[in-house]
């Protein structure tokens, strides 16, 4: 059985198709790229995923189980954390805070909890504590944690993103363009923590518009254009794709 | 039945018409700055007193002192905005808000000072305009002339506005504006131009606005831009905050909602069905009956 | 435990009490607008609702001031749930307009409840507000905040003001979280009116309009929205500087007025706000810690 599967999965915006009956099956342990030009319907594929926006038709699937229509706060407890493609971080709180919100939906303090701080809360929030600084070490921010998150330079809030995710304990990550805007030793950087991610048994399901970074990184890729799929495999054979490269490159005229 | 129908239709139709004129100021400037004006309401009010001193003390012509007292909030509003808002412009939203709340009680209290806390009277509409007579236009369905010239009068004044907005370059700047603040700037439009003459227009609308109130209530007080601001602004949003066409829309029906409330005996509810009307839309269509929805980005 | 009372010149206990009153009234509209970012601009409304509720119960049932104080809290929280069930999907300004129209709605409605007087207002109620038990609750209620600042619970309501979307997706149900977060800011307005109600003795409902609120909202914007500390020092500021300007009674509103203004220009982002004292004392100790722990290195290589 596939992690995440999705079957036809359409979205209409008015009268625009964004997404068009887009079938894609992730295996665990691969590393999924989605690739395709500006607009092709990339990110609102991850906001599919994720439930920002429910499907207009078509299901996805996530370890068997329908998860199109439920709210984003419910997918995340399933296994599915996600970054996003212009960082939407905590700007106000620390680094180590935001962290520790990713770890929101394995704790269950709630108000009352928090007011009268009993020790099964108090031990909660050291665990909380701990993950989240566990989370920060792997994407070597721990330094930062009392940094507020937004004086951090770019490439590191790309990080702190990820390092978010990681503390909700996903089994699959969705990456919306990580390496966007970084310069090549951060992306050096980033591809090694992602593998380490990898290894660490998850599934990893990205975005990007790097293809040197793509091809070396990815098991499979799929390619979007005007919302339909076009094609789907082994980078090599992506690469070579006719049709690909004609939604890149423009068709010839004949 | 249906004479008395029409009747409150005009009154619901003429008390419309003010809370369009004081809409416009709250719907343009909103568009543009993001801004709950709360001073909006306080212009209104000065408006009313500067038209009532010119006629009283300088013994002018109502039409100049209609003039006059618009063209005193013009540039009363352009100041407002450099003194309270300008400085705040790269702040939070909410700062600005403080700030406007501050002018309006400065405003509020300062009208209390100048012209006491007892409502001061227009002088009456025959000796400044002409004798109020009421024209039956059929069985029993009554107009006044003055309801005519409240309504005659803001009707030309939108339309002008409309006329400004649509065909003049600055009109069309200030569309841009409000469209995409940031992108307009880079476009080469001088926002801070653009965003004193919405002030300025938004400002002797609500000038207009306060004049044609005293002389239909021949009474006006320091704190009677407060209710009818919040009123207007109301008119506003319910039109679809940031739409010309939404404020003018949500005035008037806002002024016959209201009147239709008193005919029906809900007189002692009569503030409360304006923002109880407010709270059904907003719960119905958040972004008012002529706003557009913005599909949220991610 | 009457000590405090008659140490202080009835004048100056008064304005003390008045200060508590508008603490407890602040931090509970902090809750909402400066740490959730959800403006209200109906903070008085559940004030009134606690005001009237308490009054109902200690006059006309003749209950204990304790039990008036809970159930003005508890019927605060309840209306506030009530309201914020549909209003709280909405968001920023229209969330602001619609509980500013409900806060003048449900002053059209008390005008014309003969059963609190109507617009006479409702008169008689027991002085039962003291300076110790303002001072109590005033601090239960600080106590109470910083607790929850600094929780799972808090953080999630702030990671809801910084992005709504990304807080969902890191599991917060943020409808949930600020509709909870409403009844408690909501439940200590109530508190706060209960308070007000026995101090002042007579109910009107002009008292709690619009104006009241947005003297309230000066307070936490004026201390820095979102900080505890700068919501203490806004209420006593704006409770203190009225009070101060009584020498110039007539010019006292112009000159409030025009002093927010000023000051929004100079700190807009309030008097406190961008100080964190919890994080400023952790920096301090940090620096310290770490100057220790060279000190340590440096002792062991000598």
């Amino acid at each position: 059985m596939p992690l995440l599967e999705l079957n036809e999965v359409t979205i209409k915006f008015g009268g625009l198709i964004a997404v068009d009956s887009v079938d894609l099956t992730i295996e665990k342990g691969e590393i999924q790229a989605l690739i395709g030009p500006n607009g092709a319907g990339k990110s609102t594929v991850f906001n599919l995923v994720t439930g920002i926006y429910p499907p207009t038709s078509g299901t996805i699937s996530f370890k068997g189980q329908a998860i199109n229509g439920k709210k984003p706060y419910n997918i995340t407890r399933l296994g599915i954390a996600r970054t996003f493609q212009n960082i939407r971080l905590f700007n106000e709180l620390t680094v180590l805070d935001n962290v520790k919100i990713g770890r929101h939906c394995r704790s269950k303090a709630g108000a009352f909890g928090g007011i009268i701080q009993p020790p099964s809360v108090k031990r909660e929030e050291k665990e909380i504590e701990q993950k989240a600084l566990e989370c920060l070490r792997l994407m070597d921010l721990d330094d930062k944690a009392e940094e507020l998150a937004k004086n951090l330079p770019y490439g590191e809030q790309r990080r702190l993103e990820i390092a978010r995710a990681m503390a909700s304990e996903p089994e699959i990550l969705l990456l919306d363009e990580p390496a966007a805007g970084m310069n090549p030793q951060e992306k050096t950087v980033l591809v090694e923590k992602i593998k380490k991610i990898r290894e660490m048994g998850l599934t990893i399901f990205l975005v990007e518009h790097d293809m040197k970074f793509v091809m070396g990184i990815s098991d499979r890729v799929a390619v979007l254009d005007y919302g339909k799929k076009i094609a789907d495999g082994p980078p090599d054979a992506v690469q070579k794709n006719p049709e690909v490269i004609a939604a890149y490159l423009g068709k010839e005229v004949v | 039945m249906l004479s008395n129908f029409f009747v409150q239709l005009m009154n619901g139709i003429a008390l419309g018409s003010t809370y369009a004129l004081i809409a416009l100021g709250y719907t343009m400037v909103y568009g543009i700055i993001l801004l709950i004006n709360f001073a909006h309401g306080e212009i209104f009010m000065s408006g009313a007193f500067v038209g009532l001193i010119l006629v009283t003390v300088f013994h002018v012509h109502i039409i100049i002192a209609f003039l006059g007292a618009m063209l005193f909030c013009m540039i009363m509003g352009v100041i407002i905005e450099k003194i309270a808002y300008k400085p705040l412009r790269r702040s939070t939203r909410l700062a600005a808000l403080i700030s406007a709340i501050g002018v309006s009680i400065f405003l509020s209290n300062l009208a209390n000072l100048i012209f006491g806390a007892n409502p001061t009277s227009y002088p009456p509409t025959k000796e400044i305009l002409f004798p109020v007579k009421s024209f039956e236009l059929f069985a029993g369905a009554q107009v006044t002339n003055l309801q005519i010239l409240i309504i005659a009068t803001s009707a030309i004044l939108m339309i002008i506005l409309q006329y400004f907005i649509k065909n003049t370059r600055i009109g069309k700047a200030m569309r841009a504006t409000s469209q995409d603040y940031d992108t307009a700037a880079l476009m080469g439009i001088n926002v801070n131009k653009i965003i004193s003459y919405t002030f300025a227009i938004g400002s002797s609308l609500a000038a207009a606005g306060g004049v044609l109130v005293g002389i239909y209530f021949g009474v006006v007080k320091y704190n009677m831009g407060t209710l009818v601001g919040l009123k207007a602004f109301t008119a506003a949003v319910l039109g679809g905050i940031g739409s010309i066409p939404g404020a003018m829309f949500g005035g008037i029906a806002l002024g016959i909602g209201e009147m239709f409330a008193v005919a029906i005996g809900l007189s002692s509810y009569r503030d409360a069905i304006a923002f109880g009307i407010l709270i059904i839309v907003l719960l119905v269509k958040p972004t008012g009956l002529f706003g557009t929805e913005i599909q949220k980005k991610v | 435990m009457a000590f405090l009372d008659g140490l202080l010149p009835a004048y100056y206990e008064s304005i003390i009490i008045t200060v508590g009153i508008y603490i407890i009234l602040a931090l509970g509209l902090n809750l909402i607008t400066g740490v959730t970012g959800q403006l209200s601009l109906g903070h008085a409304a559940y004030m009134c609702i606690g005001a009237y509720t308490s009054a109902i119960v200690s006059m006309k049932l003749g209950l204990p001031f304790i039990v008036a104080l809970l159930c003005a809290g508890i019927v605060a929280a309840i209306f506030g749930i009530f309201i914020g069930f549909p209003v709280l999907r909405l968001t920023g300004d229209y969330l602001a307009i619609c509980t500013l129209g409900f806060g003048e709605i449900l002053k059209s409605i008390l005008f014309n409840m003969p059963y609190v007087g109507g617009a006479m207002g409702m008169a008689g109620i027991p002085p039962k507000t003291t300076l110790l038990n303002t001072i109590i609750i005033a601090l239960i209620v600080i106590i109470v905040m910083v607790r929850m600042e600094r929780s799972r619970f808090g953080r999630s309501l702030v990671a809801i003001r910084e992005d709504e979307i990304a807080a969902e997706c890191m599991g917060i149900n943020a409808f949930r979280y600020k509709l909870q977060m409403f009844a408690i800011g909501t439940f200590t307005a109530g508190l706060g009116g209960a308070l007000w109600a026995h101090k002042i003795m007579v109910l009107q409902p002009r008292d709690f309009g619009f104006m009241k609120s947005i003297e309230i909202l000066n307070m936490v914007v004026l201390g820095g929205l979102g900080s505890i500390p700068g919501t203490i020092l806004g209420a006593t500021l704006l409770t203190a500087i009225p009070e101060i300007l009584r020498f110039s009674s007539e010019y006292r509103m112009v000159i409030y007025g025009a002093l927010l203004v000023i000051m929004m220009i100079f700190r807009p982002h309030g008097l406190m706000g961008n100080t964190d004292f919890n994080k400023l004392a952790k920096r301090t100790f940090r620096v310290f810690n770490t100057n220790n722990n060279k000190d340590k290195k440096s002792g062991m290589e000598g």
